[in-house]
């Protein structure tokens, strides 16, 4: 186990720069998940972590020591892929073994840890077979068993359930989050699904174009989101947001005003920002037109038109509303956010 | 229904005429090898009295050309084996590094190798000659092992690499921190996944060295260095060449290429077609 520390991490490709200045501190024990969108630079950072790519500028430090300059192999880091890449030639014992076999551990050792892990995985049955003989789920754990063999330091996992279908995801995501109660590791995991950070981290670093926007908490991010970006890629269904002018304790936008208990300059330019489970229909409110209904059973999406924007609602439970009926739309004042329209810092 | 019928139909018909051609030949040199010295022009399609003693006079070495045939046999299999392998090392060492381990200049190997195409082997031949007698190679088998090994390497690294390309770059990353030093990932995981590639590369190699006539014919002259193949281009010298009995030493010199073809056939079709296109 130990602290990994990323120190202005910066990294170019040619003549373009991808990240620019990544300054994290993750600590011992901790499981911090990286999330962005495609192309924020967030796997790059992995693969810096991992001995992988290059380092630009800057330095990375595991365990109170820079290993910018060791290779993949002397960093003490396991590390699970996307696509598995598990050896097709080798069975899943071998598979796994393979680390301790290059270490030159001895026959009874490698088949110890090769036994544990198994065990832990729940892979026992299947370890004389080859990869193409199992399934995703199979195939990612036993990637996970290869990382968990080596008992390394850190564990860098690369959007490792992208490849999965939706329900074997939710299956495999309670898994990891278990397994990293039952050892913990120090673990960096990299996805571009929201949902998988929010409900697997303890701190989440949200990345947009080689930048760190936010660091924290997932809940912290979700209440208390430091910019546009950050809200409205966490949370789902996404936050809605509208540009208005800040007047006597509430927005005017949209022809109507819109309560806030945040507070900005008067007469600034905003944009406000209100969870579609913040948002209610009653008899009071803005008026509007509904849209779209998406009932789910626990809960009702719909999908309301005010002026020229659509806003999502969410409320609990059913609802007996049809395309084109008048409601009228209630914000909660206290889970307005207002951010400045032309920066998109929180207000 | 009707359509398809059609369609096979067309195939047949197109196929009953190629295969003719292709056997054709094959035929003749078998009715040849079959028949004795007297009955060998008679045109017939069959001879009247069929005999396999051509075949115990090649492996008894009772002629005159055929003093050598043993030696000539094991120097085309030594220099065909020879080249297949010395082919196949360097080509996997150069496809791995130029397309995993990614050296300087790797785009630049592959540009000149597809280069070498351009040049008809035959213009290399006098070179060839004059750089093997520099080396004091003539008359050794080794010239046209390093001969052939030159002629074959460019296809066979150019097959290579493309089939390496294939390979997704993760097993090697995963290998990499599994603690694998270049070497190991060599061994351990390029080689066997690459085996259908590398057994078809060989094949070609071998083959192509096997039946190579015009280089072994100039960089080896002695009786006992050359291959059966130049060999047997010394029975037409003679007034009245033995034809039943170079018939028959071809189909003898055939048989290794035909069965190592078919032993490997599933890997020629594989191993030659990954890579060639992107899929």
């Amino acid at each position: 186990m130990a602290s990994v520390v990323f120190d202005s991490i910066y990294k170019s490709f040619g003549s373009t720069k991808v990240l620019h200045g990544i300054s994290l501190d993750i600590s011992d024990g901790e499981f911090m998940v990286l999330v962005g969108p495609s192309g924020c630079g967030k796997s790059t950072l992995l693969r810096m972590l991992a001995g992988l790519e290059d380092i630009t500028g800057g330095t990375i430090a595991i365990d109170q020591r820079v290993v910018n300059d060791l290779d993949s192999k002397d960093r003490d880091i396991a590390m699970v892929f996307q696509s598995y890449a598990l050896y097709p030639h080798m069975t899943v014992r071998e598979n796994m073994g393979f680390s301790l076999k290059l270490r030159k551990e001895s026959v009874r050792r490698i088949a110890e840890g090769v036994d544990r892990a198994a065990k832990i995985l729940n892979l026992e049955p299947y370890l004389e077979r080859y990869p193409r003989e199992l399934s995703g789920g199979q195939r990612q754990r036993v990637a996970m068993g290869r990382a968990i063999v080596r008992d390394p330091k850190v564990f860098l996992f690369d959007e490792p359930l992208s490849n999965l279908d939706a329900k074997l995801r939710v299956a495999m995501r309670s898994e990891i989050k278990a397994l990293h109660q039952r050892l913990k590791t120090t673990t960096v995991y990299v996805t571009h699904d929201q949902v998988e950070a929010m409900t697997m981290a303890d701190r989440i670093a949200v990345m947009n174009e080689g930048r760190i926007e936010q660091l924290g908490e997932p809940l912290e991010l979700y209440d208390r989101p430091a910019n546009l970006f950050v809200a409205q890629f966490i949370g789902s269904p996404a936050m809605n947001v509208f540009e208005g002018t800040f007047r006597s304790n509430s927005v005017e936008a949209l022809g109507a005003r819109w309560p806030s208990t945040a507070r900005a300059a008067e007469g600034q330019s905003v944009r406000y920002g209100i969870r579609p489970e913040h948002l209610s229909l009653g008899g009071e409110g803005i008026p509007g037109e509904i849209e779209v209904v998406e009932p789910m059973g626990a809960e009702t999406e719909i999908l309301v038109k005010v002026a020229a924007q659509t806003f999502t609602v969410m409320t609990h439970g059913r609802a007996s509303f049809a395309p084109g009926d008048k409601v009228r739309l209630a914000p909660q004042a206290g889970h307005a956010h207002l951010f400045d329209a032309s920066s998109g810092r929180r207000i | 229904m009707k359509k398809r019928f059609t369609k096979e139909a067309v195939l047949v018909l197109l196929a009953i005429p190629i295969l003719l051609w292709t056997l054709l030949p094959i035929y003749h040199i078998f009715l040849f090898s079959i028949s004795s010295k007297d009955s060998a022009f008679s045109g017939a399609l069959w001879p009247d009295k069929p005999t396999l003693r051509n075949f115990g006079t090649i492996f008894r070495q009772e002629q005159f050309y055929l003093h050598h045939f043993w030696a000539q046999i094991w120097n085309s299999l030594w220099i065909a084996v020879a080249a297949g392998a010395i082919t196949l090392a360097v080509a996997a060492c150069a496809a791995f590094s130029i397309s995993r381990l990614k050296v300087k200049g790797g785009r630049a190997v592959m540009n000149l190798a597809l280069f070498t195409y351009f040049i008809p082997a035959a213009f290399l031949a006098i070179p060839m000659y004059k750089a093997m007698g520099m080396y004091g190679l003539l008359n050794n088998r080794w010239s046209l092992v390093l001969a052939m090994v030159t002629l074959a390497a460019p296809y066979a690294i150019w097959v290579l690499k493309q089939a390496s390309d294939k390979l997704p770059v993760e097993l090697d990353e995963a290998a990499k921190i599994d603690g694998a030093t270049p070497l190991q990932l060599f061994r351990l995981v390029y080689l066997p996944l690459m085996t259908p590639s590398l057994i078809a590369i060989g094949t070609y190699a071998l083959l192509l060295a096997w039946n190579e006539y015009l280089y072994a014919y100039l960089l080896l002259s002695h009786e006992q260095t050359i291959p059966l193949a130049v060999a047997l281009g010394h029975f037409i010298a003679a007034d009245d060449s033995p034809w039943e009995l170079l018939m028959a030493t071809g189909l003898v010199y055939a048989l290794p290429p035909a069965a190592i073809y078919y032993a490997f056939r599933r890997y020629m079709v594989s191993g030659l077609t990954t890579g060639a296109v992107k899929a």
